[in-house]
């Protein structure tokens, strides 16, 4: 008799150890090796999913590295962990603190070529850079984001990168084409950034890539 | 035996709330951790002056 009358319930003991298991193992393995849970993050996030930029290492055969030309000016940031060369005309602007920025500005005061460069703060990576640098700007409020290409293990004069080109619109409604690369040299990692209106981006191109190319961290 | 079962059951059942639970604590805690990084520069007016917020473009800043 008991017997006959324990078996659901036995069976429902069964049931219940494997459901709890079940979500025990899920739980843990969303947080198993240090991973980042970026994908749950997107999820969470405001703005419509972005997809990552493609991979295409040919959209970085300009990369080449070497020191700035005859006449460029350089800046360094004030923890002394990069310097970034910018062409003449360009100058320096206001900037956040700690970072470098330099720009071209035509007649009206409009940005036509903007150079920028941070120390790496946030949670982005080498690894996950084509993925996190549009993410992070449509968090920032940029819309209609085209990440166009993306490569990693590029080298660069003191270390290795990986670099994306994107286009978007920012919240004020102006357009630009960037190129962003994460850089992991001996003593630090940094972020440099490129970019120009998309009317603008075949004048102003060389330059940038000229700068990029002889960016030092 | 027929109110031991229903016991048990309970007993299963409130097992398995409180798992249920504990589960998506950690989502809403790793959601919490994306927007409030510890280090760098000062965000939200509070020495940020990303470009974009005045006609230029973004900034390498990797933060929100």
């Amino acid at each position: 008799m008991n017997t006959t009358r324990s078996k659901p319930v036995t069976g429902l003991l069964t049931l219940a150890a494997i459901l709890v298991a079940a979500l025990a193992l899920s739980a843990c393995g969303s947080g198993m090796n240090g991973e980042s849970p970026e994908h749950e993050i997107d999820e969470a996030s405001s703005h419509a999913p972005v997809q990552p930029a493609p991979k295409d290492p040919h959209a970085f055969a300009w990369l080449r590295p070497a020191g700035a030309p005859d006449g460029w000016r350089s800046s360094e940031l004030p923890n002394g962990t990069a310097r970034m060369a910018y062409p003449p005309g360009w100058s320096p602007i206001q900037t956040d603190p700690g970072t470098v920025t330099s720009a071209l500005r035509d007649h009206d005061g409009e940005i036509r070529g903007y150079l920028n460069a941070t120390p790496q703060q946030g949670s982005e990576t080498l690894v996950d850079w084509a993925r996190f640098r549009p993410d992070h700007n449509a968090d920032e409020g940029d819309v209609d984001l085209r990440p166009i290409a993306a490569a990693s293990n590029l080298r660069f004069r003191s270390g290795r990168g990986s670099c994306l080109i994107e286009d978007y619109r920012t919240s004020s409604d102006h357009f630009y084409r960037e190129i962003a690369c994460i850089v992991a040299g001996a003593e630090a990692t940094t972020v440099i950034v490129g970019a120009a209106p998309p009317d603008e981006w075949q004048r102003q191109a060389p330059a940038i890539e000229r700068a990029i190319s002889s960016f030092l961290t | 035996m027929l109110s031991t079962a229903k016991t048990r059951i309970a007993a299963i059942l409130a097992v398995l709330g409180i798992v249920g639970g504990a589960v998506a604590v950690p989502a809403v805690a790793r959601h919490h951790h994306h927007h409030h990084h510890h280090r760098g520069i000062p965000q939200n007016n509070g020495g940020d002056h990303d470009a974009d917020n005045n006609g230029g473009p973004s900034d390498g800043d990797g933060l929100i």
